[in-house]
């Protein structure tokens, strides 16, 4: 069957081509909150810590990305579960350029997203380049459910 | 591209006094779409020129970094003429509001209870 970017199963959850914005940031993270709950045996701190942290990748994405932009652009949400080492990558990504705010200038309330997902996430990557961004995060020892709960 | 309009991000929010202190509680999600509601929210009981403003986060269900940042505001806005102080305890509120440090500069407290205790004080 092809591909069209947009199918889960309990190895994966894909959803790309997402109007960066912030309704949309919150329909993802509850979906794929549904997801995560759905295959994998998590207590509620580690699937608090997995949907936040992911909540501010796509916050960051729907926030920062385009605002250089007429209108916001895409975003992307991919999880891939790694059976054999146990770990969970999320990786979300943009075409837009974050806008990067100098740490002794900005309010102190604002900016804890990165600060956020580096503390939940057992490995978190940002990677800004003239075309995009990409943040990726990675849990360890995260394991398959027995049977996926039921919806 | 997917358009999702009806997203699911919904936040109650009421005020109450209690002895001279303003108690706004809030329930469900506090995330970019319902931050701005929170903001609104102190600054309207606030405006009852009270002694310290509580803001109850027991029902919270989820915290993002934008409601976090809210409560920064609300303590750089308010004190130290007005005291503020926040209730929140569990793995999506508590935790990430130590994690981040949020607590080094505002007040946390398990329970409401021992908010009014302390604040009263």
């Amino acid at each position: 069957m092809a591909d069209f970017g947009q199918r889960d199963s309990s190895t994966r959850f894909a959803h790309s081509s997402v109007l960066a914005d912030a309704a949309c940031a919150a329909q993802l993270r509850q979906e794929f909150s549904v997801w995560l709950k759905r295959y994998f045996a998590v207590d509620a701190t580690k699937a608090s810590d997995v949907v936040l942290a992911v909540n501010e990748a796509l916050a960051n994405a729907a926030e920062f990305a385009y605002t250089a932009a007429a209108e916001p652009g895409a975003m992307h949400l991919r999880a891939d579960y790694d059976c054999a080492a146990a770990s969970l990558t999320v990786t979300v990504t943009d075409k837009g350029a974050w806008r990067i705010t100098n740490p002794a200038t900005r309010s102190r309330s604002r900016g804890r997203g990165i600060p956020l997902m580096e503390a939940l996430a057992d490995q978190a990557s940002f990677d800004s380049t003239a075309t995009g961004t990409r943040v990726s995060l990675v849990w360890n020892h995260i394991a398959a459910a027995a049977v996926p709960a039921a919806n | 591209m997917e358009s999702r309009p009806d997203a699911g991000s919904s936040c109650t929010l009421d005020e109450r006094q209690v002895e001279g202190i303003s108690v706004v509680g809030v329930a469900g999600v506090v995330d970019m779409l319902t931050a701005p509601d929170l903001e609104k929210a102190i600054s309207e009981a606030s405006k009852t020129s009270p002694t310290a403003v509580v803001v109850d986060m027991t029902a919270v269900e989820f915290l993002a970094s934008a409601g976090m940042g809210v409560l920064i505001a609300a303590q750089d806005e308010l004190a130290p003429s007005v005291r503020f102080a926040v209730v929140a305890d569990g793995p999506a509120t508590s935790r990430p509001l130590k994690l981040v440090g949020v607590t080094d500069v505002v007040d946390l407290y398990p329970t409401l209870d021992e908010a009014l205790n302390a604040l009263r004080s």
